[in-house]
């Protein structure tokens, strides 16, 4: 993806129009399209896309995942029911693997991966640590590193728990932090849901944090993405439980997860209706177009109505078990979109819908 | 002591000079193997400031509707512009990089380092005039107002060989007397003429313009703010999102919700509390 390959296709088209409105007279519109290159593309304004595409896409997705999973485990821990514990179980033991996939993702997007570290240590200053809590992306990398610390030891735990490790050493620690007064096993728990939280929300913030029209006026994406993470933390959590724990969807923990899955669709499209009409026209690239299609249809009404209906209500002639899985289904489905969307469409036609 | 650009578009010739000579000075390939590329859009072949064009020269024909108004070609202007990295006193690429190689030098212009650079890319979405690019290596690229050359007491490249002077080199306090003297004069010739890049554009750029129409027209954002701006609303966005997720999480998880979801299932199916186990009486699949 050079920068001429970039350049030349939709230039060669202004061009063509420009020649066209020169002729037709229509002045006006001519000196518009001629100078404005890329200001004429309601999509990027003035400043240029970055070229994030799927990697990013899904690091964002997945990132909340992680975040919401360890999040949820730690309230069902501390405020949930002893039959909860299956929930808390899966929510600890996929919480790190996503994380670690979540790293991948960031270090291989760079364009010289290998120095990934230069976001962490000062690379002219070895070993002096870099830290810019002005700048999202500098906050988001130590969040995502102090995060998987957490969900690693977390990880281990529930592992110990179930049995899988079975080295002494750790199982005596494991014992030994597990029979620590409770305020200090809850704040272990807090302390990791609140780096979770960081981590789902900050990559919205990060996103607000750039000169791209659409995202720079979205000071709601923040919320907006944290709000999706833990919707789709709940549907993954129910699913798992049903599928891989033989769960019934009427299980007390499945409706738990289902209820506070309804709250959370609830205060995504509010938000989402509060940010689309702030950004007015410039809300364009999202909500118009090919994009515009992904949007009310993939993240409007998959990922968010339909869930809305199928989440605790009978449905027809459907099982029960079908409708508690699709309106999972379709919550992720929704996720996963959302961030194509809002990542993706801006960056139109820098970038396009199978960029990496 | 700020040292920066006066580019004086009002004696731009459009020769591209200030674009040769920065790619020969930095050694920076022609794109597509050297196959001419042309955009179609005057005489402009670079398109954009990207990763390879660190100069670029804008061509802006300004036609009236009909050509007979006014008599032949009166009210036309083909207005000529070199734009490059502005090198602002408040720089939204500097902002954000999170490995600290943007930098500020001691001529107070801002450099990517080369060695630090590991092509995250948040600079070209920083940056609100479009000028920071990714190139070919994967590192982000943009003009150094020739850092090398200034070590060495050279003036950058492209002012050097800028035929007409429409670039100037040297203090930035000394160069906006100029622009705005020679703002004054054309004024006074009747041409709406005025200096792009005092402080309330971004604090002020280092590498200022003289423009005669608005700023839209050479490709300029009239109101560009910091990418930072609606950070911290969109950091409090989320935390009042954060507290309505636990709220509501809390609501949804806490134990007495299991007991009455518990005692609907006793008095529908008859049946043990639903659990770890199938429900027993549920439809099949």
């Amino acid at each position: 993806m050079t920068a001429t390959m970039f350049a030349a296709a939709p230039l060669a088209q202004l061009a063509q129009l420009a020649q066209l409105a020169q002729l037709a007279q229509l002045a006006p519109l001519a000196q518009f399209a001629q100078f404005a290159q890329f200001a004429v593309n309601p999509q990027s304004g003035y400043a240029l896309p970055p070229r994030w595409g799927w990697y990013i896409v899904l690091y964002f997705f997945l990132g909340g995942l992680a975040a919401g999973s360890y999040a949820t485990a730690t309230l069902l821990d501390l405020v949930g029911d002893p039959r909860d514990r299956d929930a808390v179980d899966l929510g600890y033991l996929i919480a790190f693997p996503l994380v670690v996939a979540c790293g991948l993702l960031l270090v291989v997007d760079l364009g010289v991966p290998l120095r990934f570290w230069h976001m962490l240590v000062q690379s002219e200053n070895v070993p002096e640590l870099l830290f810019k809590w002005w700048s999202p992306i500098s906050v988001g990398t130590w969040v995502v590193a102090a995060f998987g610390f957490f969900a690693f030891v977390s990880f281990v735990g529930a592992l110990v728990e179930r049995g899988t490790i079975r080295w002494a050493p750790l199982v005596r620690l494991d014992r030994w932090a597990r029979a620590r007064p409770r305020p200090v096993t809850a704040l272990w728990g807090v302390l990791g849901a609140f780096f979770g939280f960081f981590l789902g929300g900050y990559t919205g913030v990060l996103v607000t944090g750039t000169s791209v029209p659409v995202w720079h006026n979205s000071q709601l994406m923040g919320a907006l993405f944290l709000i999706s993470a833990a919707s789709t933390s709940y549907a993954l959590l129910m699913i798992l439980l049903m599928r891989r724990r033989g769960r019934s969807p009427h299980d007390g923990t499945v409706e738990k997860l289902a209820r506070a899955d309804r709250w959370a669709i609830l205060m995504e499209i509010v938000v989402l209706a509060v940010m689309v009409a702030l950004l007015g026209r410039l809300a364009r690239p999202i909500v118009a177009g090919g994009f515009g299609v992904v949007f009310w249809l993939g993240v409007v009404l998959v990922g968010l109505l339909v869930p809305l209906a199928l989440h605790g209500r009978r449905v027809g002639r459907m099982s029960e078990e079908r409708r508690a899985t699709l309106g999972a289904a379709c919550v992720l489905a929704g996720g996963l979109l959302l961030r194509f969307v809002v990542v993706m469409a801006p960056q139109w036609p820098g970038v396009r819908p199978w960029s990496l | 002591m700020a040292k920066g650009f006066f580019t004086d578009t009002t004696v731009c010739i459009g020769c591209k000079a200030c674009q040769v000579a920065c790619h020969e000075w930095n050694e920076l390939p022609a794109p597509n193997n050297g196959a001419t590329e042309l955009t179609g859009n005057s005489y402009d072949n670079t398109g954009h400031l990207n990763a390879l064009d660190w100069r670029h020269v804008r061509f802006i024909e300004q036609l009236p509707v009909s050509r007979e108004m006014n008599g032949f070609l009166q009210g036309s202007r083909w207005l000529m512009m070199s734009d490059v990295c502005k090198h602002c006193v408040r720089a939204g690429c500097l902002e954000v990089c999170p490995t600290g190689a943007i930098i500020r030098t001691e001529f107070d212009s801002v450099y990517i380092q080369q060695d630090v650079c590991n092509g995250c890319r948040a600079c070209i979405s920083a940056c609100p005039f479009g000028v920071v690019d990714v190139g070919e290596d994967g590192k982000a690229h943009k003009c150094t107002l020739c850092y090398d050359r200034l070590q060495h007491g050279l003036e950058p490249a492209c002012a050097k060989a800028c035929p007409t002077d429409s670039i100037r080199f040297g203090d930035v306090d000394d160069l906006m007397v100029l622009a705005e003297r020679r703002a004054a004069a054309l004024q006074a010739q009747g041409t709406d003429a005025y200096v792009y890049g005092k402080e309330e554009i971004v604090g002020g750029l280092n590498a200022f313009f003289l423009l005669v129409d608005k700023p839209e027209v050479y490709g300029l954002p009239s109101k560009p703010e910091l990418p930072s701006r609606n950070v911290s609303e969109g950091f409090a966005g989320s935390a009042a999102a954060a507290a309505a997720l636990a709220l509501t999480g809390v609501v949804s998880f806490r134990k007495n919700r299991m007991d009455q979801a518990a005692e609907r299932e006793e008095t529908r199916d008859g049946s043990a509390p639903a659990g770890g186990a199938p429900a027993a009486g549920g439809p099949s699949a």
